[in-house]
Formats: C-alpha cells, structure tokens, sequence
C-alpha cells in the first residue's frame, strides 16, 4: 500500500484522505495537508481506513489539527478508523480526545 | 704497611691543613670510586695509620643484629681482627656509645684502657685516639689509632683530624650497607612476587564462554589468605568454593593453598555441601596449628534448574540481590579446624536472574577516607550503582570502587549470576542508515520476524511501534537530524534476540552520548501534539535502558519483552 495524503472538497466538508504507513518519513505532509483543510471553510475529516501504521509523529499530526479547529471554533473528527489506529489512540489515551466516525456518511450527517 | 701514597709524605708535626685536606680528597675519592668495599677499607686504613704517624690502626663495626662491635680491619703489630667489645665497654664501646671521640694520653694508668689484649700480645699501648664512625641514624663503629710513631703523645688536634677523616670511611660503609638491604629486599620482593604469581595461576581461569560464575581476588599485601575455585561435576553441575585462611602474610598464604586442594578434592565427589564442608573439617582439625582457622563457602549450581545449593563455614554472609532488593544468607556453621564433630546446615536458593555475591570480610572491612568500615550496607549501595551493567563489567566497576578505599585485607568476590543472553538466539540483526525513509523497511522486516516467532499481530504492532518510536528518537534527537534529510552515513543497528520467553531489542547508534536523565517522558492522556514516543516505549516494552556504547562511542538502547505477559502490553 502506497502512502497517499490527499484533500477532498465534498461541499461545506473537507475530507482528508490517508493511506499507508503513516511515519516520521512523511508526517510532515500530513500535518501541512490536514492544516491547510482547516484553513478552508467547512467542517473536517481525516479518513484512516487504509492507515496500517501510524507512529507518534502521525498521532501528533491529528492531535495538531485537533487543537487547531477547537481554537477555530470549527468540528474536526477522525473517520473509518482502522484496527491499527485506534490501536495507537487508545495507547495514548486520545480515543476519546477525537469524536470518532465510522464512516463519511455518519460523519457528514452529524 | 702501605706505603705512602705518592707525593703525600708523612706529616711532620701535628696538623698541616693543605696536606690534611689533600689526604682527605684522595680517602674519600677511593671510598666514593670503591667496588670492594672491604679490600678499600683495609687500604684506606693503612693509609690513616701512616697519615696519622700511628703504629697500629682499627676499624670496628657495630653487628646490628647482635648490637656487638667488632674489629673488622686492622693494621699494626698485632691482628685483632675479630675481636668484640661490648657497646660502652673500653675505649671503642665509649666511642660508639656515647658518640664522641675519646683521647688516651697514657694508656698505662687509664682506667677505660682494656690491657688484656697488650698482656695476651707483648704489645704496649701507650696513647690512643679513637672516633666514632658517625651517620644520621648514629654512630655505625668506630677508628682508632694507637702509639704515635717515636714515641710522642697524641694530641688533641690530633683527634680532630681523624674525626675528619673518620667521616669519609662512615659515609662509604653507610652506603654498602644500605646498597645490600637494598639488594636484600629486592631479592624477597622477587621471591614474594614469584609467589604471588604461583598463587595467583592455582586460581581458576576467568571462563569466558558465558559461564556463570566470576571471581575476582585482591591480596592485601603480595601474597592472599583467601582464595576462590570453581570446577564442573560430571552431573552437569557446577561446584564452587570460596575461603579465607585467619591471619595474613606468608603462613597464611601456604595453608591457603593446602586449603584449596583439599576443598576442590572433597568437593570433586560431588557430595552435598553440608557434608563437603564437614569432610574437610574433620581433616583440618586434626592438622591445623592451633589457632589457626578457615572460613570458607561451598556449593553446587544446577544451571538447567537455576538452582544453587550452598554451606557456610563461618563465612560472611552470602547476598542475595534481585528485583525485590538484597537478602542475606549468614553461615550455617563455625569455620572450618576449630570444632572436629560439628554438622552443617545448607541454603537452597532459586537463582533465576538475580545475583548472589559471596565475598570475604575484606570486601566490607575496606574503610572511606574517614576510617570507617563499609560494611555490608556499603557495599551494597556500591552494587546498585553498577546495577544496569552485565555480571562482569559490574564486578569489575565493584572491585574498581573497593580500590579507591583503604583495603585493609585481603579482598575477594565470587558473583554467580546467570549472564544475560546466556542462551540467546538471534532473530534478527540488522543495520541501516540512520534515516526516516528506511523505517518502513525496518518495520516490515520485524514484523516479519515477529510473525515467525508466533508472537500475537496484537502484541507484535506494539512493538513494532515501540522499535520504530526509538528508532525515530535516536534520528531526531541523538543524531539531530532534521527530518527530511538524507544521503548522511549516519546508521543504526537493530539487534533482536530471543532467550525463552523474553525478547530482547538492542539498538546501537554513534551518536554523541545521550544523557538517559534528560530523557523526559510526558504522561499518556495529555492532549497535545509530540513527545509520545518514550511514553510508548515505557508503556510497550517490560524494561528498557539507555547506556552509553563500548568506549564511550554512541549509544546502547536495550528493550526487554517477555512474551508470556498479558498480550495487551498495557502494564498499568
């Protein structure tokens, strides 16, 4: 599974999309992708149903955008969280830091 | 009699100072230049006798071993070679006690004259001077001139100048004497550094094949009461010994090496300690001096079962040291040659991974700078210092502590601990260039080697996480790199073994040294972004340790998991 990063506009909400292994090597660009979506007006998601791996730098990307929206006053959630994930959420204690959907439908709906 | 020396005629009348003071030159360079003391001395003798006009001279000695002063060189009529007087006695025993010169204007009718020797001998004494042979730790014998030549008596400017004199010939037989102790103790320092070095090779070898028993040996002095022995028991076993002889010094070190063999051929029958130890008692008592007495400790080792077995005779208390703290095992009995028919008690300890040091009371006898003891308490504290350190490099950083205090005894160590990895098996072995592209890689190559080792995805995801978390630590943090930088040949080595159930992840960078108390870890649950990394390592992994690599160079990460825990990895 290759790593992708990209940024979907689907009306007043703006998913971000991750696949791969989510590491040091490129958690950079997830932040500055993830940052850039709550520059733009709407509501955000970041999709995770293909993460396989996430590390700390990963985790700290999410927690980053987390804070960013609340200082917005804008909703941010984490959509179609994968096994691997929610493993590394709970291990930090943040599983119930982030409002979790199962998926986009759920999410957009809310 | 010699003859004069060239140009130095005999003088005249009294004192002449230009012809004193160029006798004086030529005796003391003859002295200074001598290789055969005795031979100059008779020579320079000679010459006095002829310098100072006198008809018969003496040189005598005090015999430091009896206090006696004796006539080593003599010239005149009569040979008095041999002769002793007792210090005080006559003219020469006044010399040297009292360290002052003595003149004797008519010996006739003088009452500290000895004219025994005149009556035995026909010779007539008629006037003498005699001077001490004086040093700085006092007088070492003593000149002395009889009779001027003619008739004449001597004067007191007489005695002046054989003082003069006297004082070259004292400095030259000072000199031979201390250059033959000298020769004397280098001699016994030899003989005792052989010694040592017989004592030292009846030791056992330093096993290296990750054995589980070290010794280390520190004598007081040059040669050790105490001693140290470990051999295999067809059984498998492993038999140990570790004695101290009462006393210190030469006697000591012989018994100790009866001791020795006669432990290690008792112990080779493999019987139970307790009965090891009452064998040899029962030998020692009926052939130890009296007084004389050996604390020793011996005991077997089953390495499959962990398990050691030991007997105490009158030794220091064995230490138990594991993760719960210390636990003291104290003697089961008296030392061995003092009671024939006494019985001893055993200890049966499950060693697993902890240490047990046995070491004699030298170890807790070393005193701080303030003369104050050790103790065990001591010497404990010095054991958790180097606790992070493998059974070997903590001995050796032990004994290094103990030498940096006064050791008052002789001081020996027996560790047994089973070494870490004993029974390692490597899974994986890798090194890569220290850089965030590469872990990808890293991880699936662990995962893979997880997998083979039927570890759970559950448990195997974690540690794969926790291996990259350091790996990711030691690029950002020891390395300083930023992150997207490449083509640096900066690496990093990732070493995984397996022994039984525990895991064990060692990572090795060339990093500058990494001060383990400045790694900060922030509490799980604090909502914001970075510093999980530690916190995951923490919570993943059942112990880790940060210490710095062979020589001081980069950096030795280890990471321990044991694979029976609960699957989860959650601690808490």
């Amino acid at each position: 599974m290759n790593n992708e990063c990209v940024s979907e506009a689907l009306g007043d909400y703006t998913l971000v999309r991750l696949r791969g292994e989510v590491d040091l090597s490129w958690s950079q660009q997830v932040r500055r992708t993830i940052l850039d979506a709550l520059g733009a007006n709407g509501r955000v998601g970041v999709e995770l149903s293909e993460v396989s791996y996430i590390d700390s730098s990963g985790i700290a990307a999410l927690v980053e955008g987390l804070q960013n929206a609340k200082a917005k006053g804008k909703q941010f959630a984490l959509v179609a969280v994968s096994k691997a994930v929610m493993a590394v959420l709970q291990l930090a204690r943040l599983d119930r830091v982030f409002t979790i959907f199962p998926d986009l439908d759920a999410a957009r709906s809310a | 009699m010699n003859a004069a020396p060239r140009g130095l005629a005999a003088a005249p009348d009294g004192l002449d100072d230009r012809r004193a003071l160029a006798f004086l030159a030529e005796l003391s360079q003859a002295l200074a230049l001598s290789i055969d003391l005795n031979k100059t001395l008779a020579m320079a003798l000679g010459r006095i006798a002829q310098f100072m006009q006198a008809e018969a001279a003496s040189m005598f000695l005090v015999d430091p071993a009896s206090g006696l002063i004796e006539c080593r060189q003599c010239v005149g009529p009569v040979n008095i070679t041999g002769l002793k007087v007792q210090s005080g006695q006559g003219i020469v025993g006044r010399a040297v006690a009292e360290n002052t010169t003595q003149i004797v204007r008519d010996a006739q009718t003088d009452s500290r004259v000895n004219v025994r020797v005149d009556a035995e001998t026909g010779f007539i004494t008629r006037s003498i001077i005699c001077v001490p042979l004086t040093t700085a730790e006092g007088p070492i014998g003593a000149i002395e001139v009889i009779n001027r030549v003619g008739g004449g008596l001597f004067e007191p400017a007489d005695a002046e100048l054989l003082r003069t004199i006297a004082a070259p010939a004292a400095l030259a037989v000072n000199n031979a004497r201390l250059v033959e102790s000298l020769v004397e103790q280098q001699r016994i320092r030899r003989e005792l550094d052989l010694a040592r070095r017989v004592q030292k090779s009846l030791l056992p070898k330093r096993r290296r094949d990750k054995f589980p028993l070290i010794g280390i040996n520190l004598p007081a002095h040059e040669i050790s009461g105490d001693f140290y022995d470990y051999f295999d028991l067809p059984d498998g076993r492993i038999a140990f010994v570790i004695g101290d002889i009462s006393g210190k010094g030469l006697d000591a070190a012989f018994l100790m090496v009866r001791v020795a063999s006669l432990l290690r051929w008792v112990g080779k029958e493999g019987t139970t300690p307790a009965r090891w130890l009452e064998r040899a008692n029962a030998e020692l008592c009926q052939t130890l001096r009296e007084g004389r007495f050996v604390c020793a400790l011996v005991g077997q080792y089953d390495r499959v079962a962990r398990s050691v077995v030991f007997a105490s005779a009158g030794f220091p208390p064995a230490l138990l040291q594991d993760d719960g703290g210390f636990r003291e095992y104290p003697a089961d009995g008296p030392p061995l040659g003092v009671l024939p028919d006494v019985g001893y008690g055993e200890q049966r300890v499950e060693l697993g991974r902890s240490a047990l040091y046995f070491f004699s009371d030298g170890a807790t006898d070393a005193r701080r700078a303030d003369a104050s003891r050790i103790d065990s308490t001591g010497l404990r504290e010095l054991i958790v210092r180097h606790l992070s350190l493998a059974p070997e490099p903590r001995l050796r950083a032990l004994i290094g502590d103990l030498k940096q205090l006064d050791l008052v005894d002789d001081t020996t160590i027996l560790l047994l601990q089973e070494p870490r990895g004993a029974n390692a098996q490597t899974l994986l072995d890798l090194q890569f260039p220290a850089h965030a592209a590469q872990m990808r890689s890293v991880r699936a190559r662990l995962r893979e080697t997880l997998d083979e080792q039927a570890v759970g995805p559950e448990m195997r995801d974690q540690l794969v996480l926790a291996v990259d978390e350091a790996c990711t630590n030691i690029i950002r943090h020891a390395y300083c790199q930023a992150i997207d930088c490449g083509g640096t040949d900066e690496t990093i080595s990732l070493l995984l073994t397996r022994e039984r159930d525990m895991l064990v992840f060692e990572l090795r960078d060339e990093a500058p040294p990494v001060d383990p108390g400045k790694i900060t870890a922030r509490d799980l649950g604090e909502c914001r972004p970075g510093g999980l990394g530690v916190p995951f390592i923490r919570t993943l992994m059942d112990e880790w340790e940060l210490q710095p690599g062979p020589g001081g160079n980069g950096n030795i990460l280890r990471m321990r998991k044991r694979l029976q825990a609960s699957g989860t990895g959650d601690t808490e």
